[in-house]
């Protein structure tokens, strides 16, 4: 019995041996890839950032969002934005009552930006080591959803970006989001700036 | 202790599969450089300076690619970056060239997928200057053919809607950085608000489209679009539409 069991399992660890092998060897053969069509690419990254909006006739308020980049080429890039932010009560709402309140009041702003690398460079944090940085500038549109309207928004802003490692990015960015918005009483345009900081992971 | 052996043996092999597996990543593809010379730079772009130049006959190790350019082993054990368009031109250790240089941008990009945006108006008889703007994903089938899903929504003062549909995109001429394209799609629209005193003739209602714009290659993968479309909606007056559209699209 027990060299039956014996055997059993020396059969199964050789048929995982072999098919291990196999697997190794079929490894190896191609361990090198013949074109460059099999060279690992670079090409989007993915990333959290955090911050502060200015919400126009409201308050400023804290952000978080996450974003999609597609490195088009060295100068250009797309970048997909989402964020939200929850809007507490304006200076005008505190004496004078509560305009809108629930889920109006949780800003969502969602935008397509194209991307355009003005100054390329590195970041020398000490000697022998140099960052790969670029300060850029970005132009889009997108969606806003606040105080129960949906609006056209426009997006411009600036930004810095770091590669703290291969592909760890850092950015800082400033953005300025524009909106027709009837929320205090006229339509009219208002411009909602924001601050952010974010870490990307480019792959 | 043949079971120990055998053990042992399966675990080299998983452990050198393992390590093979770690170094194919790092390692690419060596090329022998055909050029006079190839220009090392410090980062994937122009603006950053040239701090070596490898010569003729000289290998090179491949070991990432970012969007034109790719990243090198070279003969010091330093890494830089050289151009993609220099690299095409290098040979693998088999005496082919790397890439054909001169292919059309149609036939580089076919069997991508695609994603950009859309920007513009709307506008028709009972409907003026109404703002959208789109997110499109698509695929490219041919060098002249694509394909495309598109939703978008509507602005207007008194107006939102939403949109959606799929295009099949023909650009014959792709060769061209300045190409023309035909659109042909269909869809749904919707309104969600409109108007009080001037309610649209339909709320919700499919539609066909035909369009007609231009590609200009703003690079091998990123493509500046505009176009003109006309879109017929299946109500009981079949209402038509004109569209106005700027985009950008990716290819990857």
């Amino acid at each position: 019995m027990e060299f039956r069991l014996q055997r059993f399992l020396l059969s199964a660890l050789l048929t995982l041996g072999i098919a291990g092998s196999q697997v190794c060897f079929g490894q190896s053969a191609d361990e090198k890839p013949s074109n460059l069509k099999d060279v690992d690419t670079e090409y989007f990254d993915i990333g959290l950032f955090y911050g502060s909006m200015n919400v126009e006739d409201f308050t400023s308020a804290s952000v978080i969002g996450i974003n999609a980049t597609f490195n088009a080429g060295e100068n250009y890039f797309l970048q997909m934005n989402y964020l939200q932010s929850d809007v507490d009560l304006s200076s005008f709402e505190e004496s004078q009552g509560q305009i809108f309140s629930g889920s109006d009041r949780t800003l969502q702003h969602y935008d397509v930006v194209l991307g355009y690398n003005l100054f390329q460079g590195e970041h020398f944090i000490y000697e022998g080591k140099a960052l790969l940085s670029s300060l850029y500038v970005v132009g889009g549109i997108g969606d806003t959803e606040f105080g129960g309207e949906s609006n056209f928004t426009y997006v411009a802003g600036v930004g810095y970006q770091v590669a703290f490692t291969r592909d760890i990015i850092g950015r800082i960015d400033y953005r300025d989001y524009i909106f027709k918005t009837n929320a205090i009483g006229d339509d009219e345009f208002t411009h909602n700036t924001q601050f952010s900081v974010g870490l990307s992971y480019l792959f | 202790m043949k079971l120990a052996r055998l053990l042992f043996s399966i675990v080299i092999c998983f452990t050198s599969f393992h390590y093979a597996h770690g170094e194919a990543k790092s390692s690419g593809v060596k090329l022998e450089v055909i050029d006079p010379f190839i220009e090392i730079h410090t980062g994937p772009g122009v603006g950053y300076p040239v701090f070596y130049t490898v010569e003729q006959g000289e290998m090179v190790e491949v070991l990432t690619r970012r969007t034109g350019w790719y990243e090198l082993k070279i003969a010091n054990q330093q890494t830089g970056w050289a151009k993609a368009s220099q690299i095409a031109r290098t040979l693998l250790p088999t005496g082919e060239p790397v890439d054909l240089p001169t292919i059309s941008y149609g036939d580089y990009l076919t069997n991508k997928f695609r994603t950009g945006f859309r920007a513009g108006q709307f506008s028709g008889d009972d409907l003026n200057n109404i703002d959208f703007f789109s997110l499109s994903a698509g695929y490219q089938v041919l060098s002249w053919l694509g394909i495309e899903a598109e939703a978008g929504k509507l602005y207007d003062t008194n107006i939102r809607g939403d949109f959606y549909g799929a295009n099949i995109v023909f650009e014959p001429f792709s060769r061209y950085r300045l190409s023309p394209i035909l659109l042909l799609g269909g869809g749904n629209i919707e309104f969600d608000s409109q108007p009080e005193l001037t309610p649209i003739d339909f709320g919700e209602e499919s539609y066909y489209n035909i369009g007609l714009g231009a590609n200009y290659y703003l690079g091998r993968n990123f493509v500046l679009q505009a176009g003109y479309s006309s879109y017929v909606i299946n109500s009981e007056n079949e209402e038509e539409l004109e569209r106005w559209n700027l985009g950008f699209n990716a290819f990857f």
